[in-house]
């Protein structure tokens, strides 16, 4: 428990933030290019036709795992929201920052693979069901935090910490959106997994690539994430000694040792 | 004492400007202009949508009130002296809904009806709407202290204080619109009445500590 508390202790801190993360960026990078391609691959050749929709439904393959980080994500800028605005943390400030994009792209492909999807099967690319409009809603909450956080572009820390407000108020505010949003009638299908439903995937052999996709996207966001927030750091604490150390660093200890 | 001087003084302001009061009003009468002008004049086609036109004119006309509530307050320092005075900063927040409220939601919520003739709202439906619209509009001013608290040292801020606020209001315009809608199919409005009240207490407690928050960062 010591060394976890110590671990999480260093990870507050910006340089060691980065020192440790830096030996994370490639492991996460190969861990989400193979998952990847094992999971496309699987997903779109060797999975089962569906009974119904045929071979379009493999799109869910990107669709699903986009649906669930486009959510995960806002939890983990909602925490990281908190961390940032309670106790001023740069880390969390940097992992909050880096994360907004990322779940914006994914809350977009969602959407547009849902059109992609939606045109042949609902025979339509919009339908303002619940899902899909909390979905936007969803885009628009992220787009509010970005939108803060660029409107103050002189000062990157007061920016943040409105930033954090923003998405913390997103946080509280999300459940409500979504239960107010599914009191319209929908025509999107419920969830394609569950444990104990009765509808949705039993076949392993769909399931399979579809959580392989799931692990793959979080790898993925994994190393966007830590390469944002590195370069988030860098950019903020660009007067400090442990940039000038860092971006230099691998030199350091030869040409100290040469010219002393 | 402080915030009834504060809410006195703020609906003064309002009062003496006059314009701050009836552009909301002349703004939900230009818009309600163009829906029969382009969706054709047939009373049945636009009492179908009345209440949700109804609904979105008091809610976009409220939005373009929203910004300023805050920023003659940070531009003449007003918001420094609040804070330097020792007031506590979310009374500070609710005292300037509340006079936005008094200055800009209750006479949005009278001039519903108005818009709701002009649209053809059956008649069954303006006791609900009148209701709704006095649960509704002081989330508006509410959630728009936190909004205008945001954007305060932003120069034209006020697209990002929309994009900020529509994820916050869309609940209310659905269960507000909801309930106008359902009185027009001759339904009870009950359930979504008792959803918008929720939603009035929980952004009463909550959103004066978000803006003074949010003002506290500004102001540092």
């Amino acid at each position: 428990m010591n060394r976890l508390l110590k671990f999480y202790h260093e990870l507050g801190s910006p340089p060691s933030f980065y020192r440790i993360t830096s030996h994370w960026l490639k492991p996460m990078l190969i861990l989400a290019i193979i998952f990847t391609l094992y999971g496309l691959i699987d997903g779109l050749f060797f999975a089962p036709e569906d009974y119904q929709q045929g071979d379009s439904y493999r799109i869910i393959f990107v669709h699903v795992p986009a649906a669930w980080m486009s959510m995960f994500i806002y939890a983990i800028v909602g925490i990281s929201g908190i961390m940032a605005f309670v106790w001023r943390m740069k880390v969390a400030e940097a992992v909050m920052m880096a994360s907004v994009p990322i779940g914006a792209i994914f809350t977009t492909i969602t959407l547009l693979t849902g059109m992609l999807w939606g045109k042949p099967m609902w025979g339509t690319y919009w339908d303002w069901d619940a899902r899909m409009t909390s979905e936007l809603i969803l885009l628009f909450l992220y787009i509010g935090v970005m939108g803060i956080y660029s409107a103050y572009d002189e000062d990157p820390r007061k920016a943040a910490r409105l930033a954090a407000l923003v998405a913390i108020i997103g946080l509280i505010n999300l459940p409500i959106i979504r239960y107010s949003v599914y009191w319209w009638t929908s025509i999107h299908q419920g969830s394609s997994v569950s444990l104990m439903g009765e509808s949705g995937i039993k076949d392993w052999a769909m399931l399979r690539p579809l959580l392989v996709m799931a692990l793959a996207t979080k790898f993925y966001y994994i190393h966007s994430m830590l390469c944002r927030a590195q370069s988030h750091l860098l950019k903020t604490e660009q007067d400090k000694n442990w940039v000038k150390l860092a971006l230099t660093g691998e030199r350091k200890d030869k040409t100290q040792g040469g010219n002393l | 004492m402080r915030f009834g001087a504060l809410v006195k003084r703020d609906v003064l302001v309002s009062w003496r400007k006059k314009s701050n009061i009836y552009q909301p009003l002349v703004f939900q009468l230009l818009i309600v202009t163009m829906f029969p002008l382009g969706l054709g004049a047939g009373a049945q086609t636009l009492a179908k949508i009345a209440p949700a036109v109804v609904w979105i004119l008091a809610l976009l006309s409220t939005l373009i009130t929203l910004e300023n509530i805050f920023k003659d307050d940070y531009e003449d320092g007003s918001l420094d002296v609040y804070v330097l005075s020792g007031m506590s900063l979310p009374l500070a927040a609710f005292s300037k809904a509340t006079a936005h409220w008094l200055t800009t939601g209750i006479p949005v919520m009278l001039f519903a009806p108005v818009i709701g003739v002009l649209m053809h709202l059956p008649e069954q439906s303006y006791g609900v709407l009148l209701l709704s619209l006095l649960l509704a509009t002081p989330i508006f001013s509410l959630l728009g202290t936190v909004g205008s608290a945001l954007i305060v040292n932003i120069k034209n801020g006020g697209m990002l204080l929309s994009v900020l606020i529509m994820p916050l209001l869309s609940p209310v315009l659905i269960f507000g619109a909801g309930a106008v809608l359902e009185t027009t199919l001759g339904n009870s409005a009950l359930g979504h009445l008792l959803l918008l009240l929720g939603c009035a207490v929980l952004a009463l407690t909550l959103a004066p500590l978000a803006a003074a928050a949010a003002i506290k960062v500004n102001l540092e």
